[in-house]
């Protein structure tokens, strides 16, 4: 088979350029029969040689379409470039290879799954990319800035190396914000037995605390039982997922769910992130060994859609003007959630405009999968492989995109930025703390 | 020659195709349970639904974007299966050795299935020489691939119509078809025998595990 | 040790505190704690714009704070809470405010017998541990601490500290090493990429714990010397009850978990997954939470797992007090079961704490929740009334009576119950 023609404008990344450097081809042969031989099995072997070879997979992908059905993007191309070689050759490939095989699955791939559902056979490409990370991850070949990020995992158990007293300051200060709104909210720090451990990501106390603020006036016009932990383990997302290194990912996912267990709670209920949902529900609970997570999880837009379908919170004035939507893959292609979430958008929003395509068909944000984590070096090529969603977003005429996911909400950002589209990113919480009602007597008494 | 091709090498042939397909099954099984979620993710329901699913031309985001592809792709699989089985010379051959005996479709009609085998074919190695990412992961395999399923049609087509050479051609027809069925597992014609399995699995993952759909 | 044979084992039941009237009296009532010897019941309460104090049974503190949190009784029945003056952070006991203050405070822990209370705090950007208002002094500056441990008697105390500065995205920096175990104030020689599962010896002379020797590479590491063996991952060791010299861990090899002891694998099976190894009081035997296939739970007891299996998960496993029995909690199917070697003793609850032994092993206790209410739960069978809230039982030291603490109509009730009666 000839090799395939790439065409990239070079990327500096120190990471990989050093390690590449320092890899030895017997390190490399061993740590791929490593995780070939011991982490996979029949599904890896039947998908290579099930592929037919068709090229079905190219136009569910948002980066082959962005580069003008540049085949290099393509999906089939980036198994060809990678797990193909490295099973025919048996690992004996060289740093350069390796470092190829990094870009493709870490910067080029966003594991989002769509292509999946353009393969007659259900061939899971996402999947035969994680495999790819997995060998990178144990060669220490990842990005610098996702490396950085998992090793934030590691150290602190959380994505932004937060520390302990940070984190409760924040949720402090935080619960003060929230009393702007609602004097008597409370933020419940280590309320055992409370019915539901609220849990976010990292960069929320880190860059978004006012969604802390959201959450708890939300939670008190909603009248819930709450609580958040004010240890470790308060942080659902997870970049070790997205490196492969799946056993930081399952300290990280363990400790969630086991502070949900040392809480008492009955469910625990997660901020607006996409990935967070997908390690938290799936990847981190089938590592561990649990068919399902052993205190529930609910996202987001399930939370918030039972919220405004039982009616404990109501609309007082919808936002106005075409908003659109982001499904977050992991959500919604992934999660089935794409239902709830435009009943909600159509809840707190006047003029809803979907997407084409939408629901679990709608294109990646480009940033998930970790891809945005792959930080500064890579956003060029990570705004320009989303000309697509560009496209999309500008045909809904919309002023306001509500990105219910972290990473879609950056993500596509960078792309109204870099398209100028001039649209407005919003989350959720955004749109329904302003449109949902307070009632009078939570409301601060006037002086 | 003939005796020989159509005796123990038609034995030979089945039992290879037959016992090969049962031991790649078994094996694609067995080693699937190394890993300790793919059994547990699967669920009946998903996997049906999934293939009936896939099994419905049009039904889908990209069949309904490739019309092309998807009549000429269905029409083809459906008429390379079902026109061996029901072709009147076949079930002939099959009742005269083994006194078994079914349903036939009429010359006119599997010869049109042929037809339509034949030009799959051509189809198919046309995307491959013109697409540009089915090209760029195109090898040698792939065209011998192509060719191992286009022969026994065009094989058939000329013996049936004995266009020239008939006893030759007819042999070729025997062998070629005998060389599809040993080859059908232990090459990626085996896509045949794992289709049901892939579709279940991602199905199962999309609709059990995920909650979702794989359509 | 506590003397929980002093407690007041002879009221039969005393109504302490009418907490229903709390809500009438101040702004906002949060959740109720109470002292080990259920003499006493106490919330943080608001009593006027950016003004809190606590309620302590009939009365309150006396000084009200900006803020305060984190309210916890001592093993002692000494009352704690974590309190800011002038926007500075400090530890206050029975109301009383620690001289001095903070910038920031966290993660009160006490010995065993009360006497000694310690916490996480932060002062002029230097992290420490504190212990009885004296930060205990550390030849290096600290940059984080992520957790600590505090060994029974409280003269150990072992924290999980960055004892380096990292700078952004320093990788390589990184992976030499930048956490370390500080002891007592001591750092341990070497640094680590990563610290893990912190453990103290019983007598308090061993302090162990997981280290991360590269990106997939894991041991155990003990008074900051790193065993040998290595493996794919580890989880939190444990001291062996009486000889702090016998480590035990659960480990990954080859995509599977073992139990292994001092480095060595001595349980033969390896399971899916293996978590929270228990000794027995004497040490004699070994129970872990195992999955001996995916999404199959149960208890295995020096290495045999039971022949019950649970779809969704098991919490920790304890041991009967003369080491022949194991009860551990499980969820099968969305509800959770009290489980006795194998076999799920009365029905399934929405919520169930963790259970104690009768002295005699033949009765196992635990709180429990159903339709929202909670009761005391006996072999699994709920026992007496229904509370709105309700704590652990207490066994008494000679295993005759129970003491129950819980919140009925709003009136908070000690009771003190004859075992043989439930």
């Amino acid at each position: 088979m000839k090799p395939t023609i790439v065409k990239r404008d070079l990327v500096v990344d120190t990471a990989l350029d050093q390690c590449a450097a320092k890899l030895t081809p017997e390190q490399i042969e061993k740590v791929v029969n490593e995780v070939i031989d011991n982490e996979t099995g029949g599904r890896l072997q039947t998908y290579v040689n099930t592929c037919i070879h068709c090229g079905l997979c190219a136009e569910a992908c948002q980066w082959y379409l962005s580069h003008d059905k540049d085949v290099s993007y393509a999906p089939v191309t980036k198994v060809k470039d990678t797990i193909w070689v490295l099973l025919e050759k048996k690992g004996k490939v060289d740093g350069a290879f390796i470092k190829r095989c990094s870009e493709i699955a870490h910067t080029e791939c966003n594991v989002c799954r769509r292509c999946g559902m353009y393969c007659p056979f259900g061939i899971d490409i996402a999947y035969m990319m994680l495999v790819v990370r997995r060998i990178c991850a144990k060669l220490e070949m990842v990005p610098l800035y996702l490396q950085d990020t998992v090793h934030s995992h590691a150290a602190t158990m959380n994505q932004m190396w937060v520390k302990p007293d940070e984190w409760i300051d924040t949720l402090q200060w935080q619960e003060e914000e929230g009393q702007g709104y609602v004097p008597s909210a409370r933020l419940p720090l280590e309320k055992e037995g409370a019915e539901i451990m609220y849990s976010v990501i990292g960069p929320e106390p880190k860059f978004l605390a006012q969604l802390l603020g959201n959450i708890t006036v939300i939670m008190k016009v909603a009248g819930l039982d709450w609580t958040m932990p004010a240890t470790a383990g308060w942080d659902n997302s997870n970049m070790a997922m997205y490196s492969g290194d799946f056993e930081i990912m399952a300290r990280v996912e363990r400790l969630h769910h086991e502070t949900a267990q040392r809480l008492k709670v009955k469910k625990i209920v997660m901020g607006e992130c996409g990935h967070a949902f997908r390690g938290a529900e799936y990847d981190g609970p089938t590592w561990m060994g649990w068919m399902k997570p052993p205190i529930p999880i609910v996202h987001a837009i399930s939370f918030y859609y039972d919220l405004i379908k039982s009616g404990r919170i109501k609309i007082a004035k919808k936002a106005e003007g075409p908003i659109t939507v982001q499904d977050p893959c992991n959500v919604v292609r992934n999660a089935g959630l794409g239902t709830q979430l435009r009943y909600i958008m159509n809840a707190v929003c006047e003029e809803f405009v979907d997407v084409t395509p939408n629901g679990r068909h709608n294109y990646c944000c480009n940033a998930g999968g970790g891809v945005i984590n792959v930080g500064p070096p890579w956003k060029k090529k990570r705004v320009q492989g989303n000309r697509v969603k560009a496209e999309q977003m500008k045909r809904t005429g919309a002023h306001t995109i509500v990105t219910p996911c972290h990473n879609c909400h950056s993500g596509i950002e960078d792309i109204v930025d870099y398209y100028k589209l001039g649209m407005h990113v919003k989350f959720f919480s955004d749109i329904l703390i302003e449109a949902m009602e307070i009632p009078e007597h939570l409301k601060p008494k006037e002086e | 020659m003939y005796e020989f091709v159509s005796g123990p090498l038609v034995w030979i042939a089945f039992i290879v195709f037959i016992g090969g397909s049962l031991y790649r099954i078994y094996n694609m099984l067995s080693s699937s349970k190394k890993e300790k979620v793919v059994f547990p993710h699967m669920s009946l329901k998903h996997s049906v639904a999934s293939l009936i699913h896939w099994t419905i031309p049009f039904n889908n985001q990209y069949m309904r974007q490739r019309p092309i592809f998807t009549i000429i792709s269905f029409a083809f699989h459906i008429c390379l299966i079902i026109a061996p089985i029901f072709l009147l010379a076949h079930v002939i051959l099959w009742d005269e050795s083994w006194n078994m005996s079914w349903l036939t479709i009429p010359d006119a009609v599997t010869d049109g299935m042929t037809i339509m085998v034949i030009i799959g074919c051509i189809f198919f190695l046309y995307r491959r020489l013109t697409d540009p990412v089915v090209q760029n992961v195109t090898d040698s395999s792939d065209y011998l691939l192509l060719a191992i399923t286009a022969l026994p049609f065009i094989t058939g087509f000329i013996a049936y119509h004995q266009l020239f050479a008939y006893k030759a051609i007819l042999i070729i027809h025997i062998l070629a078809g005998e060389i599809m069925l040993i080859a059908i597992p232990f090459t990626r014609l085996s896509h045949m025998l794992f289709f049901v399995f892939t579709r279940a699995y991602f199905g199962s993952e999309q609709g059990h595990v995920k909650n979702s759909k794989d359509w | 040790m506590l003397k929980i044979e002093s407690w007041d084992w002879e009221s039969k039941e005393k109504m302490l505190a009418d907490t229903a009237k709390w809500k009438d009296k101040f702004e906002d009532v949060w959740e109720p704690y109470i002292s080990p010897d259920g003499e006493k019941i106490a919330s943080i309460v608001k009593v006027g714009e950016g003004e809190f104090n606590i309620a302590v049974n009939e009365g309150t503190w006396e000084e009200p704070f900006e803020k305060i949190w984190y309210s916890r009784f001592s093993p002692d029945s000494r009352l704690t809470a974590l309190i800011t003056k002038d926007m500075e952070w400090t530890m206050a006991v029975d109301g009383k405010p620690w001289e001095q203050m903070y910038e920031y405070i966290w993660d009160t822990k006490f010995s065993d017998d009360g006497k000694v209370i310690a916490a996480t705090t932060k002062l002029d950007s230097v992290y420490g541990i504190t212990v009885n208002e004296k930060t205990l002094e550390c030849p290096v500056n600290l940059e984080s601490i992520a957790s600590y441990a505090i060994s029974s008697d409280g003269k150990t105390l072992a924290a999980i500290a960055q004892t380096l500065p990292l700078g952004q995205a320093d990788l390589d920096g990184f992976l030499k090493g930048t956490w370390s175990v500080v002891v007592n104030g001591k750092p341990w020689k070497d640094n680590f990429v990563d610290i893990y599962g912190l453990a103290i010896s019983n007598d308090g002379k061993n302090v162990a714990a997981e280290y991360r020797a590269a990106i997939c590479e894991y041991g155990i590491v003990v008074n900051g010397k790193p065993w040998n063996e290595k493996f794919g991952c580890t989880w939190e060791p444990v001291f062996h009850p009486n000889n702090s010299n016998e480590i035990t861990t659960p480990v990954r090899q080859a995509g599977q978990w073992f139990l292994a002891t001092n480095g060595r694998i001595v349980w033969d099976k390896g399971f899916v997954s293996l978590l929270y190894q228990t000794y027995s009081p004497d040490g004699n035997n070994i129970a872990a939470t195992v999955a001996p296939q995916f999404a199959k739970w149960t208890v295995a007891v020096n290495g045999q797992p039971w022949a019950a299996t649970f779809n969704e998960c098991l919490l920790q496993p304890c041991f009967s007090p003369d080491g022949r029995k194991v009860a551990v909690i499980a969820k099968d199917s969305g509800k959770w079961l009290l489980v006795v070697d194998g076999t799920v003793l009365g029905e399934g609850y929405d919520n169930i704490w963790q259970p104690v032994f009768s002295p005699g092993g033949d009765k196992v206790i635990c709180k429990v929740e159903k339709n929202g209410k909670y009761a005391v739960a006996v072999n699994g069978k709920i026992c007496g009334n229904t509370y709105e809230a309700l704590w652990n039982p207490v066994v008494s030291p000679d295993g005759t009576r129970v003491m129950i603490c819980g919140v009925e109509d709003g009136k908070y009730y000690r009771k003190v119950v004859p075992l043989s009666d439930i």
